[in-house]
Order: C-alpha cells, then structure tokens, then sequence
C-alpha cells in the first residue's frame, strides 16, 4: 500500500494509525534480520504517536497526508533524544538534543515515526557494507547491496516496512540505491529542502529527500518538507508548489533531451534497453525526444569528486587521529581529501560556477532529461570491480558516474524503476531538471511509472 | 589525459604533518594521480574573472530574514 493509498483507508475509517503502526513493527520484526534496513527500532513512541494520531483524526483535526502514518528517517537526520549515529562509531552514542527540520516537519505533518534507518558509514559511500553496524541486504536479492548510502532507506520501502523513508544524497546517495531497490528516490534542488539538524558530508553537496513506492507520495512528502529554514544558510526562499502530480498527468508536448554523449556510454545491456524503452514511453504519451549533446559530465564529476573529498575531510578532519574508528574505504578516501591542497578545492568551485552556466544553456531547448541512474544493477555484497562491456571498472566510481555531477549542479532529479534486468533486478530511470522543477519532474515520472512501483515477494 | 610530473603523496604527508601511515598512502596513491590528472587540465581554460560557488553573507541568515521580514 503507497502512502497516499494508507493516507486515504485512515480517513474512510478501514484502517487505524496503531493498525497500520502495528503492521510496519510486525514486518520490520520479521524482515529485519535477513536485510538490516533499520538501525533503531522506535516501537512504544511510535505505538504512542499513533494512538495520538487516532485520537486527533477521530476529532476531526486532520494535519495532512502523513497523519498517522508510519515512517522512517535516515540515522543522520538528528532526532531528539534518539540516538542518531550517521553510521559511524565515533557517534555510536550520540543522542541529539533537537530534531533536525525534517523531522519537525514530519511531526508537524502527523507522521509515525517507527524508526532510523541504517545507512553507509557517514553517507560516505554506496554500499551500506556497514562495518560497524553491519551490512544491509537488497529486499530484491539478500547477496547484494541495496545501494547507498541510503541502503536502509530504500531497503525498508522496498520491503514494505514502511511506504516512506528519507535519505541523503550528496552524490547519488538517494537516487543509486532506490534504482538498486527498484523503488522512488527523489532529490530535490539544492536549498529546497532544509539541511538543518542532519549530520553533513559534503556542505555544498548535501540533500534531503524521501524514498517512496509511489512517484505521487515523493510529491507528497516533499509538499510537507519543502520550504524556507532560517537555521540553514542555504535554504530558498523562492515559494513551494504542490508537488502531487494528477493521477494520469498529461507530458504532452514536453520537451524530453536524450543525451547523445556520456550517459549511454558503458552501460549494462539491459539497463541501456530499459531507459531507451522509457523515451519511447514518453514519446507515445505525446512528448517530444530531443537528441542533444551534454555538456562535458565527467569534467563536472571530477569537479564534484575534488568538492566532496575536501568537504568531507575538512568536516572529520578533528577525529582523524582515530583511525581505528573509520572502515578502510571510508579512511582511504578522508585521507585523499587531506592531500588536496586548498587552492584545488577553490578552483574545484570556480569551475562548478562555470559548468552551472554551460549547463543553464540546456534548459532553453528541453524540459528535462532522460538518463539512466545506474548504469549497472545491484553488485553482490563485496564486489569492488564490475564489467561491462568486457571493461572491468570500480564500483563505486561506476555507480556513482551517472549521479555525481546532478549534485554538483543542485538540479532536481528523480530515479524510478523503470524495468529489470535479466535476473529481476530494478533497474532506474533518472529524470533531471532545471532548478526548481520537482513538480515538471514528479508529473513526467507519474506519467511512465506504475501507481505503486513492483516489490518483491518477501 | 596525464600530466608530465606526479606529485609524491608520502613527502606532500609529511610536509604537512598528516600522519597516514605508508601503506594508506600507497593504496591511495593512484586514485589521487588519476584525479591530478583529470583535474589539472580542466583549470587551464577557467577565466579568472569566474569566481567560485560559494557564497559569504556579511549578515548572519537570522539578522538577513528580520531586514527582509521589515522590508
């Protein structure tokens, strides 16, 4: 059942928030040991906000879609007097005093909130190989990752734990493992969506989004977490839309780029057919393919690769001397972003300035871009190399080479299942747009995708 | 594309008082040449009137909201 689906039995009465709360504690009871979505369990509040949320829809006060509804967040998203540990030991016992604006906003909302998911080691990586808190499983596949670094996240939508969970993307942290997971994976522009309270990355890269099984309820979450924070430096304050698309929007006339270079370079046979087969979708729905050639993607990745290792290393720079505390991937790359001298990473942001100006060229030809999110499906738990194209390549910087530059840009960007590969596996579409464009991306994505994406039998 | 010289990642450690031990800094050795060299071309053709992504405000955002809130 979507969110928006729950939404609407809560309100004819069919069903209650402690029954669905209920339900979500009872699969997350049965699931979590064979897949490790969530980290932390929160089942007497969430039993109490439920009853809460019960009592106030039975008196008519009714605060919206999420009342009532059980939830989950990424364990970096601070939450009071829960402890939120962003994956890493050195914060293994760090329980916050305040609520990230996330949170608050989704307790605003009504929202259940049954627990923290688990994540990669400080959202520094796509596995979710955690080595403190062990690895997280696909739902789809247990012998392979779900993708991260929001794994927990996509792994409990996945598994039906929960119809919404929110991640962090700093480089494709939402939108890789929600095409491992075969679910809705939506980040929103930079600044959308308030940064306040969660556990930083990389300052100027980092964003906040909600994982769903339905494209309508990512617009509906978003509805609820958008807008204005004074507590965040970099928060817009341009206004909020209502995100929801209609439930058979129209893109006709749309203007759809298919990338001519980069994006359809190296890719798994399967995937590069499934995304091809989405533009023939959209184009039978009355929208126009526009062939183009981008501007250079594996430049902006460099750029974005030099940000991040300087933004990050900065960040943990005072707990370094304790290496012992850090996974080795996590350590290998804290220490490169130590050798990068200061002058790199002030050129890194000059250039970004320069590509966002090539990039803003493209807008007046397309409405938004089609391409795939992941040019592989989920590699098995351990797998560091990948071949494709008889070509053997790292899996993180294959993973990570379609999403990377989208954050560096700040753009919009939805992945959405869009098919499977010969095994089963999801496979994920990702629509980017311009600044400030969820809800044109939202309404294409409603378009091509099914009312409740495919989950696996579990 | 490569550049004609490497830097030495175990000297560049030392000079800065960084202390990663040899065996950490020869695993990362190739990942940052390979980075060194994708990203010391694209600086050759950035104009130096562009100026970089980040943005400094002489007020802080909660003194900027009340200027805007009175406006």
């Amino acid at each position: 059942m979507t969110l928006l689906e729950a939404a609407a039995a809560l309100r004819r009465r069919e069903i209650s928030s402690a029954e669905l709360t209920a339900a979500a504690l009872q699969r997350i009871e049965r699931l979590n040991p064979s897949t490790n979505a969530m980290q932390t369990v929160m089942a007497d509040a969430a039993r109490e906000q439920a009853k809460q949320a019960d009592e106030e829809l039975a008196r008519g006060e009714d605060r919206g879609p999420l009342h009532g509804i059980p939830v989950a967040v990424k364990d970096l998203f601070s939450t009071k007097g829960v402890r939120t540990t962003g994956g890493s030991s050195l914060f293994a016992d760090h329980v916050p005093d305040h609520d990230a604006a996330v949170v608050e906003s989704l307790c605003a909302g009504g929202a259940v909130l049954v627990g923290k998911t688990g994540m990669h080691e400080l959202a520094y990586g796509i596995t979710s190989s955690n080595p403190h808190f062990g690895a997280i499983r696909n739902p789809w596949d247990r012998d392979r990752i779900p993708g991260g670094s929001s794994g927990g996240s996509a792994a409990a939508v996945a598994a039906g734990m929960v119809s919404m969970a929110m991640g962090s993307d700093t480089g494709g942290s939402i939108r890789i493992p929600a095409s491992f997971c075969g679910v809705v994976g939506l980040k929103p522009t930079y600044g959308r969506v308030s940064r306040y309270g969660t556990m930083p990355l990389g300052f100027s890269l980092d964003h906040m989004g909600p994982l769903t099984r339905s494209v309508r309820d990512a617009g509906a979450v978003l509805n609820i977490i958008a807008g204005y924070d004074p507590r965040d430096d970099t928060s817009s304050r341009r206004p909020v839309e209502n995100y929801v698309p209609d439930i058979e929007p129209t893109i006709r006339g749309l203007r759809i780029g298919l990338p001519e270079n980069f994006y359809f370079e190296r890719l798994d046979p399967d995937v590069d057919a499934a995304v091809r087969a989405a533009f023939h979708a959209a184009e039978s729905h009355g929208a126009e393919i526009v062939p183009l050639r981008v501007p250079d993607i594996a430049a902006l990745n460099t750029v974005a690769r030099v940000i991040l290792l300087a933004e990050a290393s900065a960040l943990l720079e005072p707990h370094l001397e304790q290496r012992d505390r850090f996974g080795p991937d996590v350590l290998a790359l804290l220490d490169q972003g130590r050798l990068l001298p200061a002058t790199d990473y002030i050129n890194a942001q000059r250039l970004r300035r320069a590509m966002q100006r090539q990039f803003a060229d493209l807008w007046s030809r397309v409405d938004c871009l089609f391409t795939p999110t992941t040019p592989i499906t989920a590699p098995r738990i351990g797998e560091t190399a990948t071949t494709i194209g008889g070509q053997s390549q790292d899996v993180r910087l294959a993973t990570t080479r379609l999403v990377r530059a989208i954050n560096a840009l700040g753009l919009p960007a939805v992945s959405v299942p869009c098919g499977a590969d010969r095994r089963g596996l999801p496979i994920g579409l990702q629509i980017v747009g311009q600044p400030f464009a969820e809800a044109l991306i939202l309404r294409v994505a409603q378009a091509l995708v099914p009312a409740e994406v495919p989950v696996p039998r579990l | 594309m490569s550049t004609d010289w490497k830097k030495d990642w175990k000297k560049i450690a030392r000079a800065n008082g960084l202390a990663i031990p040899d065996a950490a800094l020869e695993r990362i050795a190739q990942s940052l040449d390979t980075l060194e060299a994708d990203f010391r071309p694209l600086m050759r053709a950035l104009p130096p009137e562009t100026e970089p992504a980040l943005a400094f405000r002489a007020e802080l955002s909660h003194d900027r909201k009340g200027v805007e809130d009175l406006a």
